[in-house]
């Protein structure tokens, strides 16, 4: 177990700023939070960060994905719940692979 | 709806229990982390202590490709603030449902606040079921399997483990993508998420096309809730007039 002083700092600093990334949205909201326009906007920005954060990997992805991105939903909405939806992707992803899609 | 800020032990386990299939998402980056990191010089122990207390792989990554002697402290730490300006709107998602929360929790809440915890855990929120230890719990777990997953890459650089071909094969690259689908899926009101969604898809798409990098999740996800939010209050405002 080795540790330089100088890279101790710097992933010290490293956790400080991303810290303050994911506690500045949270503190900020104390004051920011009693606007109804801003109430609004959260209302709907987790749908959007969420559609956002799958809709870039889907379109590069190939086949495969698409595949398990339209399960995963199939699964979700049908079966209902978290699990059957992530193993239904997830196996119709490595069944796609196995199949020969991209 | 403000919700209670309890935490059971039963609560923490059954959160840290959910999180195993999600958090193994993050073997195949780890891996591929703790390979970077050994062939930059950090040691193991640096590797996985920078893991544990960072915990955003992406910021990680960043930080790497500017890791040089002497390290440039002010960069470092501004490229992974900016690589983690997502954090920023999930964290400013969470704090309505947890508004009372005492001052000694909210830290531990902002280091679990990662991707697919922040996601399972605010779809709850905003269904009233949300449970703050479920939220610490796969925290916590997502925490053990990134950093382990790093130093198991950095102990095996160079061997099969640091192979993404493994993982590709499985279809394990493709669960933190499932993770925001099947949630997406969960949260889904009907047509009152068509536009905002849409319009997030579109925003995301064309700032990864302009931009590249991550900005892609923050652009779109404030992109939706802006126009979400401007609709509804534009809605809000006919209906009184009217």
């Amino acid at each position: 177990m080795s540790a330089n002083p100088e890279t101790l700092v710097a992933i010290f600093v490293m956790a400080l700023a991303a810290m303050v990334a994911k506690g500045g949205g949270f503190l900020a909201m104390r004051w920011l939070g009693r606007h109804r326009f801003i109430i609004a906007v959260l209302d709907h920005a987790p749908g959007a960060v969420l559609v956002s954060a799958a809709a870039v990997p889907l379109t590069q992805g190939g086949g495969a994905y698409i595949a398990g991105a339209l399960a995963a939903a199939v699964a979700t909405r049908t079966l209902g719940g978290f699990t059957p939806g992530l193993f239904a992707a997830v196996g119709v992803v490595a069944l796609a692979r196995w199949a020969g899609l991209p | 709806m403000s919700l209670s800020a309890r935490v059971t032990w039963r609560s923490f386990q059954a959160g840290a229990l959910r999180m195993i299939f999600p958090g193994l998402a993050s073997l195949p980056f780890g891996i591929g982390f703790g390979v970077a990191a050994a062939q930059k010089g950090l040691s193991a122990f640096e590797t996985t202590l920078m893991s544990f207390t960072v915990m955003a792989g992406t910021s990680q990554m960043v930080a790497l490709d500017i890791w040089a002697q002497p390290l440039p402290l002010i960069a470092l730490a501004v490229s992974v603030f900016v690589a983690n300006l997502r954090y920023f709107v999930m964290g400013a998602a969470l704090q309505p449902h947890l508004p009372h929360l005492p001052w000694w929790l909210q830290p531990p809440v902002w280091y679990v606040t990662v991707d697919q915890n922040w996601a399972l855990n605010i779809a709850e929120y905003r269904r009233g079921q949300g449970d703050l230890g479920k939220f610490l719990g796969g925290g916590f777990v997502m925490a053990c399997i990134w950093s382990g997953s790093t130093l198991l890459g950095h102990l095996a650089a160079g061997g099969v483990l640091s192979d993404p071909g493994t993982a590709r094969r499985f279809g394990l690259d493709f669960v933190a993508i499932a993770v925001f689908v099947v949630v997406a899926t969960i949260m889904f009101r009907g047509k009152r998420d068509l536009a905002p969604w849409a319009v997030a898809i579109a925003a995301a798409l064309a700032s990864k096309w302009l931009i590249g990098g991550n900005w892609y999740i923050v652009i779109g996800g404030v992109a939706g809730g802006l126009y979400g939010a401007l609709r509804d209050t534009k809605m809000k405002r006919d209906v009184r007039q009217s």
